[in-house]
């Protein structure tokens, strides 16, 4: 018994699960007391807290409280861990959004308890992406300790120490928690002590036991930690009250070989990427409109002196971070807590809302759109920009991405004409719009507008008089046509031809090879999937293959014509659902866009789009949170974040078809068939399906909107290209309507240049110190070791940076342009 | 092979130093109406402020020149390769001082006026191969000695021409050799593509091979008649260094001369055996200088570096000279037998001039068992594995030699190198510190040394794939560097593994053509980003062109945020860093060169 076993008292609080956020709030005010009280009784009782979020709230609602327990930490007897605000689920959220999580909460705790976190804890989140060890070293970290996937779920992997490392070399020392992570009772503590005791002789090494009433709180009671005391006072077990802080310095101390983990850590609920699609949705998008709005106020912020918003957007990212709790975001909470999320991701959007607003109204009324002229106009027709028939209105097109992008865009009002700054004709068409009065319609455009930055175009008007029916002589490469009743719409990238029986593809080729990707005739036909056995979680099921019945097609047409796009309309049923898909095929993109609306009403199904592929050697290849995996094609549920791909060998030729979508997260791959998981209409926290008889509320009932695209690609996926195209297709350009007005600002304007393609700009935001310092971070994209140069000119930066694969790098930027490489927490905390 | 890429003759800087005085300086120079440029739309990252330009002047190629407060700028909007559109120029190797205070351009170069002095700039069109030459020239003349190629201490700063004839290095063994197998490898390359007999051919060889005889002798220096193999030596007329312990032979003893370590350890005057004769094939390098056996002084330690960096070139030694000098392989065998045998009969380590270990020349598992040869033992581990594999290349398959391979096997040692990364993190994290910081970088010389021996010896496909597994660990942290002398070795070893071309050609193109190791200015570097792992380590985000670099051998970190003590302008460094990549990588089909002699 040479081998120590370091007794971590802890307690695992959800505060959002079976209950609501107000209960769990309460469930954290009294596990704290509790383990306050332990610690005064036992002298040498150490506990263990994760989660920032927490620790705010006691800090607010119990100010005493909170002092005691910086006293507690001030002496090592309490120590927090996990340099993030809650136990986030570890697939979905973006890498920024980690970057997020320890931000505010290693800001919080250095301010607090005047330490970050050493050790990053999460030891109930569903499993754990790839990039996880750079996430967590970048925030200040270098430690973890987990427990999912068990080593039923995840034999492969090591247990229960090992270095965990990613792409980019990042690594932590890594605990998987083999006896669970609550524990109470002499029964449950004796069986831990026994087996944990076994793994260390076994492994050479000490082992971590985790103790106390957990999930709902509670921690660590007498009884046990009494036994405990017992238990090595009588030689039984060498124990040691400790913390994963104290056994990781410890095991680093000693000469002992661990092995290494280079993947992710899955699979253990892969219900939980699919369930309740609304969260996902607002997740998605508060996301990506946190980080455009916080880039446009801060640009708006040093070039036109608006205010900075910066605490607004660290109080709205710790709502989103918040809400990326794994029992939150994964869907399996109860339907009332999401009410809260709503409420909660709302008020995040609304910060994003509106200083993106300010940001760009800002910029937008500095550029020099003024027009000779204009002012003599007595007529207000004339002066008013949405009835001016006279001069073409501005509009002002905002490119939040770090590269040029060309992409439809749509305004309000029909047009005749449209120009680009330069005053050159670019293409355009007047489309149906949403809403029934005035003309109906609305301006498509095509736009080029440079990296983070914009373009200022100009429509002239339609008169309410005049016809709805332009004819669009500029060339186009967008055809479609009706031949044998099956319509086929093609650009110059890519043509599909729509199955008139099915409603799905029979044909995608691709003409850059002039290869036909779809590999079979259930392409892109909506199909519906068993749902009646799995959880809400899907505990112990991996795969969801079994086919209920295929949608069926009720109707198929061509409902738009023009020079920028083509949109075939289907509709398809299942039962009392439905299923609109608007496939739009605009002018010089190389994706098929799908606008859906599903009304769903099916009760324990799933809703999947298949795209099945000709060929072998099939690799499917995933985004995960700022970088790519590949994984096999065995049919297994996988997260992913907004593209998964699959490529294949068809007769020597190598290509794939890449899956978009704005706002899904799960995939999976059976051999040479990539599915993407639309809807998954669950019980709402269906815990081992224990049902009783009752009138159930589903996760994904109702009225769902959301987008896919398909995009075919010659040769393996270029996973930097995927994550631009998908980052486009997401995270759309914003159209501002300008007026007439002299101005300092160019109608064509670049803020930050990156020149290469798998350097993409993740954050630009102003240091949370006050001191204005900026910061930018980037991040890459194809798993190369690249030399970048990024220049921003507003902050008088232009460097040079080596980027490892996958590798983050966050640049601090002080008032003098100088650059100096940092991390997460911006360099904030001193050593 | 991949594809063999082709160097190009490429812009080469070269500054010449003037007081403001000189009449050579153009009056020009100090006339000139200083205006600061408008850089307010430049399209790429500067060196300097823009606020701190403050004149410039286009050269005859079209180029403009930026002065600035903080160094000199060079901006090439035609350059062919983006890395080599904005160059930037610092004090002391390019210019006196970094303050800029005019410019002036004619068909000479480019003059800089800076506050202490003037400068000329020129950049000329070489090839990889020329600049090669002017290197090894410049270290023939300047820094060998004897045979031996480290370093040399100069008597007027900045003047190469000014060295000492004397100096010595704790590793003249291991950077000797490093520096022949280069000139090896050049020797091997010219008789295969102009033949044995021509010129360029023979002025090779008769480098290679005297280099080759400097490291052999240090295997006989201390007539000890073993295996021990001595860090340098020096002639009695030279200043003797206050540093380690030095034996001074005489009449077939060897006495411990007073140095402080000695006086530490109560040696001076100590009496050792030094009777064993030295081959006249090596002794030659100092008895045609006019000294005798009686004028050696050696150095009494010896390290694993030397040794690891001995094997290997003993290794290619006699794979490329082996049949075209007999003489000299024959010695190389019986080289390799003594140093082999010494450590396998110690123990596995070297003794010293008392029969004890030596501080570092250890590979045995008692040491493997410490708290510092923990982390060691996964470069020491493979050191003896090829030690043994190249023992059996050159002197055949020893049965003794195989078993104690196989025997080391037995006990791990193909299992450890993979462990470096793993051991060296934990070890950091145990100290607090960044693995950057703790990196000790001559390590990356020993460890491709070794694991490219063993990769590219051994048949066994069980063990290549754990030495080829351990040399990809080892990457980690040596690919960070983008030395073409560690990128083209792992090449071989591991062929799986792609090469980033491009970037070794920035190296080649971008190296310096004289090894003067004055420093650069790296502080106010405005155009890369800096990493601060601590108050006293930082690093730039990404390596600096070499020419933007401080100058070292194979065991700086190049990205430090520093310029690494390497003597500045009172040393010339020995040009194997460059020659040893270049001739590496033509012999191996990795480069060739385009207008090898342009300039004739």
């Amino acid at each position: 018994m040479d081998k120590k076993l370091h007794l971590i008292g802890n307690a695992h609080l959800d505060p959002i699960w079976l209950w609501r956020w107000q209960e769990g709030c309460g469930e954290v005010l009294q596990t704290f007391r509790s383990a306050l009280d332990r610690l005064n009784e036992y002298d040498d009782f150490v506990f263990t807290c994760s989660s920032a979020a927490y620790y705010r709230w006691v800090e607010e609602i119990d100010p005493e409280m909170f002092a005691e327990i910086k006293r507690m930490v001030r002496k090592g007897r309490w120590v927090p861990v996990n340099g993030w605000w809650v136990q986030p689920d570890c697939n979905m959220p973006s890498g920024e959004s980690f970057a997020r999580q320890a931000l505010y909460s290693q800001l919080y705790y250095y301010e607090k308890f005047g330490k970050i976190c050493n050790s990053g804890y999460n030891v109930d989140s569903f499993g754990h992406n790839a990039m996880i060890p750079q996430l967590l070293v970048k925030g200040g970290m270098k430690y973890y300790v987990m427990m999912r996937p068990d080593l039923r779920e995840n034999p492969d992997a090591p247990s229960p120490l090992f270095w965990w490392e990613s792409a980019d070399g990042s690594r932590v020392l890594t605990y998987r928690i083999p006896t669970g992570y609550a524990g109470d009772g002499k029964k449950t503590l004796d069986y831990k002590i026994e087996t944990l005791s076994d793994i260390s002789e076994k492994k050479g090494h000490d082992c971590m036991l985790f103790y106390g009433v957990g999930n709902h709180g509670g921690g660590p009671t007498k009884g046990d930690i009494e036994h405990l005391i017992e238990k090595s006072e009588n030689g039984e077990a060498e124990l040691e009250f400790s913390s994963p802080d104290d056994y990781f310095e410890s095991i680093c101390a000693s000469a002992v070989d661990l092995p290494v983990w280079s993947d992710e850590l899955q699979h253990h609920a892969s219900g939980c990427y699919s369930a309740t699609s609304m969260v996902k949705q607002l997740n998605r998008k508060a996301e990506g409109w946190l980080a455009a709005a916080e880039k446009w106020n801060t640009i708006a912020s040093r070039t036109l002196g608006i205010k900075a918003q910066t605490e607004n957007f660290a109080e709205a990212w710790r709502n989103v971070c918040f809400n990326q709790f794994h029992d939150i975001l994964c869907g399996c909470s109860i339907m009332e807590a999401y009410e809260d999320v709503r409420d909660t991701m709302g008020y995040a959007m609304t910060v994003a809302a509106n200083a993106e607003n300010n940001a760009l109204l800002k910029i937008s009324s500095n550029i020099d759109t003024w027009i000779d002229g204009v002012s003599d106009s007595v007529s207000c027709n004339d002066r008013h920009h949405c009835r001016n028939l006279k001069y073409p209105r501005p509009v002002v097109v905002f490119n939040p991405h770090s590269w040029e992008i060309e992409v439809p865009v749509r305004t309000y009002h029909p047009s005749k004409k449209v120009e680009d700054w330069q005053h050159n004709e670019v293409p355009y068409q007047n489309v149906r719009s949403s809403r029934s009065n005035d003309s109906h319609m609305d301006t498509l455009f095509v736009a080029k507008v440079p990296a983070m930055g914009y373009a200022v175009y100009w429509l002239w008007l339609i008169d309410f008089d005049e016809d709805d029916e332009y004819d669009y002589t500029k060339e186009t490469d967008v055809k479609a046509s009706e031949a044998n009743g099956a319509i086929t719409v093609e650009n110059k990238y890519i043509k599909v031809t729509f199955n008139s029986a099915t409603g799905g593809i029979s044909s995608l080729v691709n003409k850059e090879d002039g290869e036909e990707y779809a590999g079979a005739e259930n392409f892109c036909v909506p199909t519906v999937f068993d749902n009646t056995k799995p959880d809400t979680w899907a505990h112990n099921i991996f795969k969801f293959d079994t086919v209920v019945d295929t949608m069926k097609l009720e109707s198929i047409r061509l409902v738009e014509e023009g020079p920028v796009r083509s949109v075939v309309r289907t509709v398809h049923k299942y039962n009392d659902s439905a299923l609109t898909q608007d496939f739009i095929l605009a002018s010089e993109q190389k994706e098929l866009r799908v606008k859906c609306k599903a009304i769903w009403q099916e009760p324990l199904t799933i809703l999947k789009m298949p795209f099945p592929m000709k060929g072998e050697d099939g690799i499917s290849t995933y985004e995960i949170p700022a970088g790519f995996i590949k994984r096999p094609c065995n049919g297994e549920e996988e997260p992913a974040l907004k593209w998964g791909d699959l490529t294949v060998t068809d007769n020597g030729v190598r290509k794939g078809i890449a899956v978009m979508s704005d706002s899904k997260y799960s995939y999976s791959c059976p051999e040479n068939e990539l599915r993407i998981t639309l809807l998954r209409n669950s019980i709402f926290a269906d815990h081992y399906s224990y049902r009783p008889d009752a009138l159930f509320n589903y996760t994904d009932e109702g009225l769902q909107r959301f987008e896919y695209a398909v995009y075919p690609h010659s040769g393996d996926i270029k996973p930097c290209e995927a994550t631009a195209r998908a980052e486009v297709f997401t995270y759309k350009p914003v159209t501002v309507p300008a007026s007439y007005h002299k101005g300092t600002l160019p109608q064509y304007k670049s803020y930050i240049t990156v020149d290469a393609a798998n350097v993409i700009v993740n954050a630009v935001k102003f240091c949370e110190d006050g001191s204005g310092d900026a910061i930018i971070r980037c991040s890459e994209t194809c798993g190369k070791v690249t030399k970048a140069m990024i220049k921003c000119d507003i902050f008088d930066a232009a460097f040079y940076a080596e980027f490892k694969p996958n590798e983050i790098k966050t640049f601090r930027v002080d008032s003098e342009g100088f650059v100096t490489q940092t991390d997460f927490l911006e360099g904030i905390p001193e050593d | 092979m991949k594809n063999t890429y082709t160097l190009k003759p490429h812009l080469c800087r070269f500054s010449k130093f003037y007081k403001k005085d000189s009449a050579e300086v153009p009056s020009a120079l100090f006339e000139v109406k200083c205006e600061a440029p408008d850089l307010s739309d430049f399209p790429l990252p500067l060196p300097s402020r823009k606020s701190d330009y403050c004149c410039y002047v286009q050269a005859a190629d079209g180029a403009m020149w930026y002065g600035a407060s903080n160094g000199l700028t060079r901006y090439d909007s035609k350059a062919e390769r983006k890395a080599d559109a904005v160059m930037y120029f610092s004090a002391d190797r390019d210019l006196p001082d970094n303050s800029v205070k005019a410019l002036y351009a004619d068909e000479k170069g480019v003059w800089v006026l800076t506050e202490n002095g003037v400068t000329l700039i020129e950049l000329r069109m070489i090839s990889a191969r020329e600049k090669a030459d002017i290197l090894l020239e410049e270290t023939t003349k300047y820094v060998d000695r004897r045979g031996m190629i480290t370093q040399k201490h100069l008597a007027v700063p900045g003047d190469v021409t000014s060295a000492f004839p004397y100096g010595h290095s704790d590793n003249d063994g291991c950077f000797t050799a490093s520096f022949t197998m280069g000139e090896l490898y050049r020797y091997a390359v010219l008789k295969r593509e102009k033949g044995a007999d021509h010129p360029e051919t023979l002025k090779a060889k008769a480098v290679a091979t005297r280099s080759a005889e400097a490291v052999l002798l240090l295997t006989y220096i201390h007539g000890r008649g073993n295996g021990f193999v001595a860090r340098t030596y020096l002639c009695a007329d030279e200043p003797l260094p206050d540093d380690g312990l030095f034996f001074r032979k005489t009449g077939g003893k060897a006495t411990c001369l007073k140095t402080s370590f000695a006086e530490k350890k109560g040696i001076s005057g100590l009496e050792i055996d030094a009777s064993a004769p030295i081959p006249d094939r090596l002794a030659h390098l100092y008895k045609d200088l006019g000294y005798t056996d009686d004028d050696i002084v050696y150095k009494a330690d010896t390290s694993s570096d030397e040794i690891s960096t001995h094997y290997l070139f003993m290794l290619v030694a006699h794979e490329i000279l082996g049949e075209d000098d007999p003489e000299l392989d024959a010695i190389i065998k019986e080289t390799v037998i003594r140093i082999t045998d010494f450590i396998i009969d110690n123990g596995y380590q070297l003794l010293d001039y008392s029969g004890e270990p030596t501080t570092w020349a250890k590979w045995n598992t008692e040491y493997f068992e410490t708290p510092f040869g923990w982390v060691d033992a996964c470069l020491n581990s493979a050191e003896m594995l090829m030690y043994l594999k190249v023992a059996m290349a050159i002197a055949g398959k020893e049965e003794r030699w195989q078993k104690s391979y196989e025997e080391l096997i037995e006990k791990g040692y193909a299992d450890l190198p993979m462990k470096h990364f793993d051991r060296l993190y934990q070890s950091c994290l145990s100290m607090g510190c960044a693995f950057e910081e703790e990196i000790m970088y001559g390590d990356h010389m020993l460890a491709t040394v070794s694991l490219f021996g063993l990769c590219t010896l051994e048949k066994d496909e069980e063990l290549l794939a754990k030495y080829r597994k351990a040399y990809k660990t080892w990457r980690t942290s040596i690919a960070r560097e983008h030395n073409p002398g560690y990128d083209f070795p792992y090449a071989v070893a591991c062929p799986d593994e792609e090469l980033d071309m491009d970037t070794i050609a920035t190296w080649f193109y971008r190296t310096n053509a004289s090894r003067l190791a004055a420093g650069v200015s790296l502080v106010g570097r405005k155009d890369v980003a800096v990493i601060r792992h601590s108050e006293e380590y930082k690093e730039v985000a990404g390596v600096l062109p070499p020419d933007e670099c401080f100058i070292s051998k194979y065991d700086r970190n190049t990205l430090e945020y520093k310029n690494e003590d390497s003597g500045g302008l009172n040393v010339v460094e020995s040009c194997y860093v460059y020659s040893y990549a270049y001739w590496m990588g033509r012999y191996y089909g990795f480069i060739k060169d385009e207008g090898e002699n342009i300039n004739g």
